[in-house]
C-alpha cells in the first residue's frame, strides 16, 4: 500500500463519522421530508403518492399572507436586533465607569432559558395583571386595561419586540468584540485631526465593522425566519392568524392537524428559502474574505 | 456429569428463571397528569397481583405532551397498550386504524349519564371508555352583584339576562361583567360550544353532515357579539384559566368554568355562587358540553384484549366513584349512584354540573380534529374582534368545517 493511499484512507476514516453523523441527522431527514412532500401521509397506515397536490394546495392566498408576513416579522426583528445591538456595543465599548457591570448585565435575556424569558413576557403583556398595562394606566396614557396579545397588530410587534429581547445581547456581544478589533490608533489619528464622535463612528467604526454586520444579519436572518418558540408560547399563531409565521403554519398542520404530507411541503418551502439565504451568506462572506486578502 | 457441564446447566436454569418475569407482557399506560391518582394505584396494584402475566406499567406523562407522545408513539408503530385521550381524537384514531373498538353492553352503557356514551361511539360503536367528564356551570361574583344594583341572589337565567347583567355591571362597577375567553386555544371552542348547546345547536349530526350554519349556533354567535363590549378586554388574549384567574381578583361578574374553580372559591374571601347556564332562545332544558377523557386501546400492542379488560377494570363503577371522589382532578361524576347523591347533598355547588348533562352534548368527532379546532376558534375571534357579522362568520366556518369531518 502506497503512503498517499494509506493517508487517503486515514483521511476517510476520519471523516467517517463526522459523514456518517450528517447523513443521519441531516440529509436523511431531508430526502424523508421532500419525499414525504408528495404523498398524503398521516396518521393513516396506507400512503399514497400525490405529486404535487400538496404543493398546489398550498399556494393558496393565505399561505402567500403567511409568507409575506414571515419575512415583515423577520426583516423587523434582524433590524431591530442589529440597530440595538450596535448602540449597546458602543455604549459597552465606551471608557465608562462600571463597563464591566453593563457588560454582564447584558447577558440575562441569554442567560434565562428561552421559555421562562418567553413567559414572562407574556405576563408583562397581560392587560389585567400586567406590568405594561399596569404602567400605562397609573401614568394616565390609557383608561383601562390594555391586553397586548388580544389584537392582531399589538400582538405581531408584540412578538418581535420580545425576540429582538432575545436575541440583542449576542449580537451585543458580537459586536463588541468586532470593535475592539479595530486598530486604536485609526481613532487617535483621526481625533487628531478633528474628526468628530459622528465622523469617527461612520468613518472608521462602521467600515471596519461591516464583515461583522453582514455576517450578523445573516446569521440573524436565518435564525430568526424560524423563529418558533417566542410566537407558539405567546399567541400559538393568533389572535385570527395575525402572528402565524410559516414555521407556526407548518406544525400546525404536520404536528397539530398530523398531515405529514402537507406539512412536508411546507418545510420544503420553509427549506428553499432558508437554503437562499445561506447561499447569499456564503457568497458575501467569500467576498468579503476576498476583500481582507486583497 | 462434568463440571463444566453441570455449571452450564445450573446457568441456563439461571438465566430461565431470570427471564421468567420478562414474560410476561406488559399492559402499558399512557396516563397524563402529574402524578397517578391514589386510587388508580391502589386498583392497579390489586390487577397487577391478579394478573401477573399481564402487568398494567403506567408511565405518567404531563397534561401538553401526554396526547402527543400517545399519537406519535401509535403512529410510529410502536404503540403504548392504553391511553388516556381526549375523546375527541377517537374517530381520529379509529379511521387510522390505530385503536381496537371498545362496544359497551346495553347495561354498561345504561349506566353512565346520559348523552356520556355519545361522547365515545363513531359508526355505531364505543371506541374507548370514558374515564374522566367535565362538565361547565355559571359562576356569579355576589357582591359584584350587589356593587352593580343587582340582586346578588339571583343569577341570569337566559341569555338575555346574562348580557343584560353584563352591561350593568360594566356600567355600575367599571369592572367587566363576563369573562369571554377568546385566545388561540381549545377551550375558546369548549366555551363557545357550551353556548351552542344551551340553544339546541349541533356542530354536526349523526349522520356526518355539517349542520352548523343554523338558527340555534347563529344566535350564539349573535350573543357573544352582544356580550363582548361587557367582558374582560381583549378577549383574544385570555384562555379560560386565565379568565378565572381574573375571577378569583374579583375582576369580573361572571364566568363560566368548572366545578375545580369552587375548589378554589372555597379557599377565598369571595361570596360567589354557582347555578345551572343561562339558556338560549331555543335552549330544549339545561345544558353544557359534555368533555370526556377515555381510555383507548391502541393496536398493535399485542395485548389489546387484556387492555381493554383492565380499561373497564379501572372505570367500573366502585372504582371510578373512588376515583372521582378523591376529588384531586374535579372530575364530574360519569355515572349517577348514591354516592353522588350523598356529594351533591353536602355539597350542593355540585348540581349544576349534574344538570347541564341532560340537554348536553358531546365534543363533534372530526377526522381533523385540529382543524375543527382551528375553524371554530377563528370563527368566535372574528365575531369578537369585530372583523366579521355573526352570519358571515358562522357560513364561512360551516363551509371550512366540511374539509375536516
Amino acid at each position: 500500500m502506497t503512503s498517499s493511499r494509506s493517508a487517503w484512507i486515514f483521511a476517510w476514516a476520519l471523516l467517517a463519522p463526522a459523514i456518517l453523523y450528517v447523513l443521519i441527522i441531516v440529509a436523511w431527514p431531508l430526502i424523508e421530508t421532500f419525499r414525504l412532500s408528495f404523498t398524503d401521509a398521516s396518521l393513516r397506515k396506507v400512503v399514497n403518492y400525490v405529486g404535487w397536490r400538496n404543493y398546489e394546495k398550498i399556494f393558496n392566498e393565505t399561505f402567500l399572507t403567511v409568507i409575506t408576513r414571515t419575512f415583515i416579522w423577520t426583516f423587523f426583528s434582524v433590524l431591530l436586533k442589529m440597530v440595538i445591538g450596535m448602540c449597546g456595543a458602543v455604549l459597552l465599548n465606551a471608557a465608562v465607569p462600571g463597563r464591566n457591570l453593563f457588560r454582564i448585565l447584558t447577558m440575562p435575556p441569554w442567560i434565562v432559558p428561552m421559555a421562562i424569558g418567553i413567559f414572562m413576557w407574556g405576563w408583562m403583556y397581560n392587560g389585567q395583571f400586567g406590568m405594561i398595562s399596569g404602567l400605562l394606566q397609573r401614568f394616565g396614557l390609557v383608561d383601562g386595561p390594555v391586553a397586548f396579545l388580544a389584537y392582531g397588530r399589538s400582538a405581531f410587534w408584540a412578538t418581535i419586540v420580545t425576540d429582538v429581547w432575545i436575541g440583542v445581547p449576542m449580537v451585543t456581544i458580537y459586536f463588541l468584540a468586532a470593535m475592539q478589533a479595530i486598530p486604536k490608533d485609526l481613532y487617535e489619528a483621526a481625533w487628531t485631526d478633528g474628526a468628530s464622535r459622528w465622523t469617527r463612528f461612520r468613518r472608521i467604526t462602521l467600515p471596519l465593522m461591516s464583515p461583522a454586520i453582514i455576517t450578523m444579519s445573516m446569521l440573524s436572518l436565518i435564525a430568526t425566519f424560524n423563529s418558533f418558540d417566542i410566537i407558539w408560547i405567546l399567541t400559538q399563531g393568533g389572535p385570527s392568524g395575525q402572528t402565524t409565521t410559516m414555521i407556526i403554519d407548518t406544525y400546525q398542520v404536520a404536528i397539530g392537524s398530523k398531515k405529514y404530507g402537507e406539512g412536508a411541503a411546507r418545510a420544503v418551502v420553509i427549506c428553499i428559502f432558508l437554503s437562499l439565504f445561506c447561499l447569499a451568506y456564503f457568497r458575501v462572506t467569500r467576498r468579503l474574505q476576498g476583500v481582507d486578502k486583497a | 456429569m462434568t463440571t463444566l457441564f453441570r455449571t452450564s446447566l445450573i446457568g441456563l436454569a439461571l438465566a430461565g428463571t431470570t427471564a421468567l418475569p420478562s414474560l410476561a407482557a406488559d399492559i402499558s399506560w399512557i396516563y397524563c397528569g402529574d402524578r397517578i391518582d391514589p386510587a388508580h394505584e391502589k386498583y392497579i396494584a390489586e390487577w397487577n397481583a391478579a394478573n401477573p402475566d399481564y402487568p398494567v406499567v403506567p408511565e405518567v406523562v404531563g397534561w401538553a405532551q401526554c396526547q402527543d407522545k400517545a399519537t406519535t408513539l401509535a403512529a410510529a408503530g410502536s404503540p403504548a397498550g392504553m391511553a388516556y385521550v381526549g375523546s375527541r381524537t377517537l374517530k381520529e384514531f379509529a379511521l387510522s386504524d390505530l385503536i381496537v373498538e371498545v362496544p359497551m353492553t346495553d347495561e354498561e352503557k345504561a349506566a353512565y349519564y346520559p348523552n356520556i356514551v355519545d361522547t365515545v361511539t363513531f359508526e355505531g360503536t364505543q371506541w374507548g371508555v370514558p374515564i374522566a367528564f367535565s362538565t361547565k356551570a355559571l359562576y356569579w361574583n355576589k357582591d359584584l352583584f350587589a356593587e352593580a344594583g343587582l340582586d346578588p341572589e339571583k343569577p341570569p337565567t337566559t341569555w338575555a339576562e346574562e348580557i343584560e347583567y353584563a352591561k350593568t355591571i360594566k356600567e355600575k362597577t367599571g369592572k367587566a361583567g363576563y369573562g369571554l375567553p377568546a385566545k388561540t386555544f381549545d377551550n375558546t371552542m369548549h366555551q363557545f360550544l357550551h353556548w351552542v348547546y344551551t340553544n339546541n345547536g349541533k356542530v354536526i349530526d349523526a349522520e356526518g353532515n355539517i349542520v352548523m350554519d343554523s338558527p340555534e349556533v347563529l344566535a350564539a354567535l349573535q350573543a357573544y357579539k352582544d356580550i363582548t363590549p361587557y367582558s374582560v378586554e381583549g378577549a383574544t388574549a385570555y384562555e379560560q384559566n386565565e379568565i378565572r384567574a381574573i375571577f378569583l381578583d374579583k375582576q369580573v361578574g361572571m364566568i363560566q368554568a368548572a366545578v375545580s374553580t369552587a375548589f378554589l372559591l372555597n379557599d377565598t374571601d369571595i361570596n360567589w355562587g354557582v347555578t345551572d347556564l343561562p339558556l338560549g332562545p331555543n335552549a330544549a332544558g339545561k345544558g353544557t358540553l359534555l368533555i370526556t377523557d377515555s381510555l383507548a386501546v391502541f393496536k398493535g400492542s399485542g395485548v389489546e384484549e387484556k387492555a381493554v379488560e383492565f380499561a373497564k377494570y379501572i372505570t367500573q363503577p366502585k372504582i371510578q366513584e373512588e376515583y372521582e371522589a378523591g376529588g384531586l382532578a374535579g372530575l364530574t361524576p360519569l355515572r349517577p349512584s348514591t354516592a353522588v347523591d350523598t356529594m351533591v347533598a353536602a355539597d350542593p355547588y355540585w348540581q349544576p354540573f349534574i344538570d347541564g348533562i341532560e340537554f348536553g352534548g358531546p365534543e363533534p368527532l372530526f377526522t381533523d380534529y385540529r382543524g375543527l379546532q382551528n375553524v371554530m376558534i377563528e370563527m368566535v375571534q372574528s365575531v369578537v374582534t369585530g372583523s366579521a357579522e355573526p352570519q358571515a362568520a358562522l357560513t364561512k366556518a360551516a363551509g371550512a368545517l366540511e374539509e375536516y369531518k
